[in-house]
């Protein structure tokens, strides 16, 4: 049979209509349904770059249908030991409706042994999200870490995950030094101190930086960042401690709250070893005066072993501040 | 008959590929319109440190006429890395560009920018002269 042309168009359509309103038609909602075996997953919980001393959390969640059996034991194997402090939860958390997490004990506290890191439940429990917290260790620094998350159940099963591999960062960071005017005020990148003038005068050959404020009426001074060698005019009133004499490349940056530095409430800045690495200081000052809170200063010492980012957390008018400090060695 | 129309669009499409190609508006060699505008002057200045906050005490002191630019920066300011910002009148541009960190710090020998007219015809050599607040 054919069809003539002038009909071809019409039924075109109708057979279009046809497939829209077949393709439109919704498919009926049914529960899904539970695998049979032993499940898990993970999410690492901490963001930003893995320092050693820091803490990297993994959520580990594991489930099993009650019907085939209950959790049994839980544990996390790290490539590289974790440091002291390095533990599982044995709570499994739930969220309450505030929003706020509530802990359950579940399991026995946890106990190291070596990379690994084991909890052993004491409750039935058909399914547990569990917290682990890996202590970054010195051991680490500059290396990959994996973590291999193992769960088993009391009918034999065994489930296992892997995350990673997770670069560890190369860079230290210390967080907090109080600095003030004409007392600690003399810095250290290479020991990532603060001294006064008579253990800036022990530690002579690795004073980096002087702090000092000045309230002038003639120009805007405040808060300073100054090298011993940097011009006179930037050290005013200041007698050096005998052999404080380096001279230390400064850059200003204003608006860069690293998150772990600032540990304000917005954040999502981290400064890491990759930008310590790339950044060149070789054409800048040797002082950064005028210096706000939340500001910060990229350093590099004069003898090119260190690199670093000094965040001022805040300054007080009486000529004190609190600095924060990520450094790297080059 | 259908042949006709063949030929007629072939033409008509041909006529319109060549007028939307025709170059009725310049450009100059960075791509930018020249336009009939002979307004060549700097309607504003500003100087950022590294730290991308002003450096400026004070507004800066443009004299259309003498063809300058006079700024104070605070004390300490680090002029081998400063960023100068013109604002100019509409259509002009700059030279030579400012693409990064500019080093002002020859205080003797101020740097001088070159204006240019939106028609490309008028050029005027600004001096950005910097004198550093007294501590």
């Amino acid at each position: 049979m054919q069809f003539s042309a002038k009909y071809n168009h019409p039924l075109f359509l109708l057979a279009m209509s046809l497939l829209l309103l077949a393709s439109c038609k919704n498919k009926e909602y049914a529960l899904p349904t539970a695998p049979d075996n032993l499940q898990n997953d993970a999410i690492k919980r901490t963001l930003g770059p893995n320092i050693v001393g820091q803490t990297i959390e993994f959520a580990y969640a594991m489930a099993i249908k009650p019907s085939k059996g209950k959790l049994a034991t839980c544990d996390a194997e790290a490539s590289i030991a974790g440091a002291a402090g390095t533990f599982m939860d044995n709570k499994s958390y739930f969220t309450k409706s505030n929003g706020a997490d509530s802990g359950v004990v579940v399991a026995t506290p946890s106990v190291n042994s070596g990379n690994k890191t084991s909890i052993t439940y004491n409750k039935d429990t058909s399914a547990a999200t569990l917290r682990y917290y890996y202590v970054i260790p010195e051991a680490a620094r500059g290396q990959s870490v994996s973590f291999t998350f193992t769960a088993t159940s009391s009918n034999g099963e065994k489930i296992s995950m892997k995350m990673g591999p997770y670069t560890i960062s190369k860079m230290d960071m210390v967080r907090n030094l109080a600095v003030s005017n004409n007392n600690m005020a003399y810095i250290s990148i290479a020991d990532t101190a603060v001294y006064n003038a008579a253990n800036a005068a022990a530690n002579a050959a690795k004073i980096d930086l002087v702090y000092l404020y000045r309230n002038l009426t003639t120009s805007t001074f405040g808060h300073a960042l100054v090298s011993p060698a940097a011009d006179t005019s930037y050290l005013p009133g200041i007698t050096l401690p005998t052999g404080v004499n380096r001279s230390t490349k400064t850059q200003k940056v204003f608006n860069m709250q690293d998150y772990n530095l600032a540990r304000l409430q917005y954040g999502g800045i981290f400064v890491d070893d990759i930008d310590f690495q790339k950044i060149d200081l070789s054409n800048q000052p040797n002082y950064a005066i005028n210096l706000k809170a939340e500001a910060g200063v990229w350093v590099e010492t004069a003898d090119k072993k260190y690199r670093a980012y000094i965040y001022i957390n805040s300054v007080n008018a009486n000529g004190s501040a609190v600095i924060s400090m990520k450094r790297y060695a080059l | 008959m259908k042949k006709n129309i063949f030929i007629s669009l072939s033409v008509l499409l041909a006529a319109i590929t060549w007028i939307s190609c025709k170059k009725d508006r310049p450009v100059d060699e960075d791509g930018l319109l020249i336009t009939t505008r002979r307004e060549c002057y700097v309607s504003n200045f500003e100087l950022l440190g590294t730290d991308y906050v002003t450096v400026r005490v004070g507004s800066a002191v443009i004299d259309t006429t003498a063809q300058t630019v006079k700024v104070t920066v605070a004390f300490g300011t680090d002029l081998k890395n400063v960023y100068p910002q013109f604002t100019l009148a509409q259509d002009c541009k700059l030279n030579p560009k400012i693409t990064g960190r500019t080093d002002m710090s020859d205080l003797a020998n101020p740097r001088k920018w070159t204006v240019i007219s939106g028609n490309r015809q008028i050029q005027k050599e600004y001096t950005v002269q910097v004198t550093v607040q007294p501590r």
